[in-house]
């Protein structure tokens, strides 16, 4: 998820966890034992509704009110390493730093485009989609690198954030990191593979309860810890550091930590790519929400509220982090200040309320564990299983192998998360790439009948090649200097559509009778003319003229 | 405010108009208010509660222009969706071609 981030190298030392793990006392255990019951709990409650069918199993039988797979989108943006991330952007730059998780800005969009229009396409997965869109033996190399990419993403992902839970027991506990990796996410299997979907939703409500409450009480607790609101402001005027209560306190057009380069570049990217699907990596799991949601106008407004909730929450989050600015200043360590706020809980709390804090961190956490290993079961199940091995596998076949499925995803977590120190580098790069030079096609895919399924795999392959050269080759070679993120980006897309336009517009466009199948159903926006004209010209849509009359008589 | 419209025709509504981008221009300002207007706010910064307000007033009037018309495009829409489910399910199991 783009809201994730790497887990802190490490975590305070040795003498403060010692003091941290006596802190702990009977009432504190006492929340975290009731609130793991509570969560398996909800497994074995919904385990006759997760087996009724594959549907039941990854999307609840499509049957949601919009506050429920909103509450999962709000649990599943927020991750164990969430709020280390947001702690390190304040840090660094204050409020301005709240920018840089606008990146969930996307969904402003999203919400009432392409989440209308994946709505309509019933498709399961992003996978699934690809081969109602495009046609032909296109549409199935797509279907297939989708989901099998996927699949590897639900197990990096998993790992990622599994691995930052173990560093935040190894703070706490002085566990060993794997310990905190593999208890947690074990718990959290049970019951995702007992309830599938429904298990996942029903805790992920729980969970985000529990979770937004916990950040607003520790929050205010960081506030007052910092003499409250008024002295915060005060306090850094002072420090003649007054630039961080300006969320726009940019640095010159391109430079600095906070060029407007960057903010334009960033809003340009986030909110702009609403129109399309997966431009952001977060794309792939709302869109199981958004299937899951029982009408379009559910899943607009899930995915609107559930996000909305997640800009205000990181509000919530940047004042705290500026109260523990005042009160640290002088902390240069990205790991120690991204820990900030995990600080203010174990520092500031008093006993009895540390354990409610720590059921909060891991609501947090299994909230995204078990979302993300019930999507990445989800696509095995469907897009690999079913389409591509056995076509006539019966409703409680599929429901079994995506309880298989998502041991096995479990399992390469904890492969992932314990090798992660050595591949994380690399795989920043890959995700770097991913969301770079296949932005555009993302949106393309949505709004231009003519882009096809050549045009679209094309721009993964040379965007794989590109994005090499550009971030990593060309720059060591001294061809071209090391650019920005910001300017990779612009650098990415116009040489990626140096390629996937001509391929595009070289190879034949998709079957018509698809396209006008495709376009009947979920009616996407942008230039569709010639589907258009080809859908009313066989009486499937109105014409305009006929809509006129129609609204006129209204 | 004639010039949006509150009542629609199944057919009408599954069409891109006017109240859609009107929406998806709002809607993004929404959430820089909110986002913005709530850490201010905060602060007890009395350009924080204006900013909140204006997105509270932002994400009020996008749902006024775009509720009815959400509306309409669901219960519509809801009357084709098991023969739609139906065809992805077969297209999934290889037991329909295109043509």
């Amino acid at each position: 998820m783009l809201e994730t981030a790497p887990p802190a190298a490490s975590a305070g030392t040795g003498a403060a966890r010692t003091a941290l793990m006596a802190a702990f006392g009977f009432l504190d255990w006492l929340w975290i034992v009731l609130y793991l019951f509570i969560m398996i709990g909800a497994g074995v409650l919904f385990y006759r509704l997760g087996k009724r069918s594959e549907s039941d199993f990854f999307l609840a039988a499509r049957g949601l009110p919009w506050w429920l797979p909103a509450a999962s989108v709000y649990a599943t943006h927020t991750a164990t390493d969430t709020p280390m991330w947001v702690s390190g952007v304040i840090y660094r730059h204050g409020l301005a730093g709240l920018w840089y998780s606008f990146f969930a800005g996307w969904c402003a969009i999203s919400a009432f485009v392409s989440t209308r229009i994946f709505r309509r396409s019933v498709a399961y997965t992003q996978a699934e989609w690809n081969t109602i869109r495009f046609s032909g033996l296109g549409a199935e190399l797509l279907r297939g690198w989708m989901s099998g990419w996927q699949v590897f993403m639900s197990m990096f992902i998993l790992g990622w954030v599994g691995v930052a839970m173990g560093k935040v027991c190894n703070y706490v506990f002085d566990w060993p990191v794997w310990f905190g990796l593999v208890f947690f996410s074990s718990l959290c299997a049970i019951y995702v593979m007992a309830a599938g979907y429904w298990g996942v939703i029903m805790a992920d409500f729980l969970q985000g309860v529990i979770a937004f409450a916990v950040i607003l009480l520790v929050s205010i607790w960081g506030v007052v810890a910092a003499g409250g609101p008024a002295a915060i402001v005060d306090k850094l005027t002072a420090m003649g550091e007054a630039s961080r209560l300006n969320p726009f306190a940019f640095t010159g057009w391109f430079t600095g930590d906070f060029p407007i380069a960057w903010f334009a570049t960033m809003i340009f990217i986030a909110v702009l790519g609403g129109f399309g699907m997966g431009t952001s990596i977060d794309w792939y799991v709302e869109a199981q929400r958004i299937q899951s949601a029982r009408t379009v106008r559910d899943a607009s407004y899930s995915i609107w509220w559930g996000t909305a909730l997640v800009l205000m929450r990181n509000s919530i989050w940047a004042v705290a982090i500026l109260g523990f600015y005042v009160l640290y200043p002088d902390i240069s360590s990205t790991a120690d200040y991204e820990m900030a706020w995990f600080r203010i809980g174990f520092d500031f709390l008093p006993v009895g309320m540390l354990g409610f804090f720590f059921a909060g961190i891991v609501a947090i956490h299994i909230s995204t564990i078990s979302a993300v290993l019930n999507l990445g079961a989800m696509y095995f199940t469907r897009d690999l299983y079913l389409h591509y091995w056995k076509r006539d596998a019966t409703e409680r076949e599929l429901v079994w192998v995506g309880r298989i499925a998502t041991l096995v995803l479990l399992l390469g977590s904890f492969f992932y998360g314990l090798i992660m120190e050595e591949i994380t580098s690399w795989l920043i790069f890959a995700l770097w790439i991913m969301a770079a030079g296949i932005w555009l096609p993302n949106i393309l895919q949505v709004i231009w009948w003519r882009f096809n399924a050549w045009g679209y795999l094309s721009s993964w392959i040379a965007n794989l090649g590109l994005s090499w050269l550009v971030v990593w080759v060309l720059p060591s070679f001294g061809v071209i200097p090391e650019l920005p993120d910001y300017q990779q980006f612009w650098v990415l897309m116009v040489l990626g559509a140096m390629i996937y336009l001509p391929i595009t517009l070289l190879t034949k466009p998709d079957d018509m009778d698809h396209l006008v199948r495709y376009y009947v159903m979920s009616r996407p926006i942008g230039f569709w003319g010639p589907v258009r004209r080809e859908a009313e010209r066989r009486g499937l849509l109105m014409t305009a003229r006929d809509a006129m009359a129609e609204r006129e008589a209204l | 405010m004639s010039w949006i419209r509150r009542e629609w025709t199944p057919a009408s509504a599954d069409e891109w108009t006017r109240e859609d981008w009107i929406t998806i221009v709002v809607s993004p300002i929404a959430y820089m208010l909110l986002m913005v207007g709530v850490a201010l706010s905060m602060l007890l910064l009395p350009a924080g509660y204006l900013v909140l307000a204006a997105g509270v007033l932002a994400t009020v009037f996008m749902h006024w222009v775009i509720d009815p018309k959400l509306k309409v495009i669901s219960s519509e829409y809801e009357k084709r969706q098991r023969e739609y489910l139906e065809e992805v399910e077969r297209r999934t199991r290889w037991e329909e071609n295109d043509g």
